[in-house]
């Protein structure tokens, strides 16, 4: 028996040794998404075209961190008109914070899984903690360009008067549900 | 009553007029400048509806906000606190331009070279052009308050035309409680609080919420530069009216009437230009 044990870490070991890595996240994979009431009528539904950030990650330890630097400008419901008006001074004001970040400070696991990922969401320049739900988290090697990659997916809510976003309160919905699909790859 | 507060009708149009019409109406006889406290009331409970009393962050709308009541506040007490003119006549330009620096050196400081001279050109052209246009119209209350109500309507209604109705109903809020201390000019006689009374400080209310707004709407909004060319030009319009009709209606009217007619003519013009509005809504 504990030869198996044996067997077992000494197989296990180099697993989450190689993927205990710093990664950055890949844009092209990556989506930041939100909902959000509107008008009381329905949901609303729209995401960031612009990220950056990195990852992180080490089983093995349970330590894992994440940045992520969205471009509030690249704000995108489908209807250029509203997106403008999203860009403007009435909600993130773009042009004078024109980074949204999200930095980890603390992680929570569940067995060997990350299961939730708390840190700083800072909006307008203003900084909250928020805790991010983690859904799913998957590392490996990537079949096509065989490097290494890990992805997760999470999810949480905010609301938006915590940041100082308070233009159409209440018609327009206060709590956001953000969704965050991301991909990074191994530096 | 809380769903009609919640109404930008009501936010920057019916309440800023009346809390301007009843406090101009009941303090007139009173103080001095008593159409400038009718217009820090107005403005307090109209950005207090539309924005929420909250300086935090304190983002450039909000510092726009900040600077218009400071403003009101300092125009009423400068005639004591600043006795001579000529350091007033000073102090106007001096103030302007470091609440220019102050709401928009966030910004300014991203901005490549170019960009911050030509930026910083443009602020203080049509800051020392405001000062300039109300300083010729200050002693006729007919003329002060009819162009400040044209140039803050086209402000508004331009901003909002554009992509902030944040910025425009903070305008169109000034416009209407200009609005209604020109009614009550009307309505009860010639105790304006400009006039004589006037001090060299009296225009910077308009001027500051005008050009700040203005111009914010171009840096934060994608408010096409050019409008606030045609919108700078009201004073100077206001000013070449030649007849003095012998009724305070019709010398309001007819006083209002350019700075009404450019501003609305100006909206036109960028809402056709293509600008964006916030009909996503």
């Amino acid at each position: 028996m504990k030869k198996l044990i044996l067997t077992a870490s000494l197989v296990l070991l180099p697993i989450n040794t190689l993927l205990a890595a710093s990664y950055t996240v890949d844009p092209s994979h990556t989506y930041v998404s939100f909902a959000i009431n509107h008008l009381g009528f329905s949901t609303m539904r729209g995401k960031f075209d612009r990220q950056s950030g990195s990852l992180d990650y080490d089983p093995g330890s349970k330590k894992a961190s994440v940045t992520i630097e969205i471009d509030a400008a690249s704000i995108d419901t489908g209807h250029d008109k509203r997106d403008q008006h999203l860009s403007s001074p009435d909600f993130l004001n773009a042009v004078e914070h024109p980074t949204i970040t999200f930095r980890s400070t603390k992680t929570g696991w569940s067995g060997g899984n990350l299961a939730s990922v708390t840190g700083d969401l800072t909006i307008l320049g203003v900084s909250k903690p928020v805790t991010l739900k983690v859904h799913s988290i998957n590392c490996g090697q990537h079949p096509f360009n065989k490097k290494q990659v890990c992805g997760f997916d999470a999810s949480g809510s905010i609301k938006r008067s915590d940041f100082g976003v308070n233009y159409g309160l209440p018609a327009i919905g206060e709590v956001l549900d953000l969704q965050i699909e991301l991909e990074a790859v191994k530096n | 009553m809380e769903q009609l507060l919640d109404r930008p009708e009501f936010q920057s149009a019916i309440i800023p007029f009346f809390v301007a019409l009843l406090v101009y109406g009941g303090l007139r006889k009173l103080v001095a400048p008593a159409w400038m406290i009718a217009l820090f009331a107005a403005f307090l409970i109209a950005s207090g509806l539309i924005n929420g009393l909250n300086l935090i962050p304190l983002t450039g709308t909000r510092k726009i906000i900040l600077l218009v009541l400071a403003s009101l506040i300092l125009a009423s007490l400068a005639p004591y606190l600043i006795r001579r003119l000529k350091l007033q006549r000073v102090a106007l330009p001096v103030l302007s331009i470091l609440a220019l620096l102050w709401v928009f050196g966030r910004v300014v400081m991203r901005m490549d070279i170019t960009d911050i001279v030509l930026f910083l050109a443009a602020g203080v052209a049509l800051i020392v052009w405001l000062l300039w246009s109300f300083a010729r119209i200050a002693d006729d209350d007919a003329k002060f308050h009819g162009a400040g109500l044209g140039l803050l309507l086209g402000v508004g209604l331009c901003a909002s035309a554009a992509a902030s109705a944040l910025l425009g109903q903070l305008a169109l809020s000034l416009a209407a409680a200009t609005g209604g201390v020109l009614l009550a000019w009307v309505l009860t006689g010639n105790a304006t609080g400009s006039g004589k009374t006037q001090t060299s400080f009296s225009i910077l209310p308009y001027v500051l919420a005008a050009s700040l707004i203005g111009l914010a709407g171009v840096i934060f909004a994608r408010l096409p530069w050019y409008a606030l060319i045609p919108l700078a030009a009201i004073p100077l319009a206001t000013s070449l009216v030649p007849v003095k009709p012998a009724t305070r209606f019709f010398r309001a009217l007819l006083n209002s009437m350019p700075g009404l007619i450019i501003a609305l003519t100006t909206t036109f013009w960028v809402w056709q230009a293509g600008s964006t509005n916030s009909s996503g809504y």
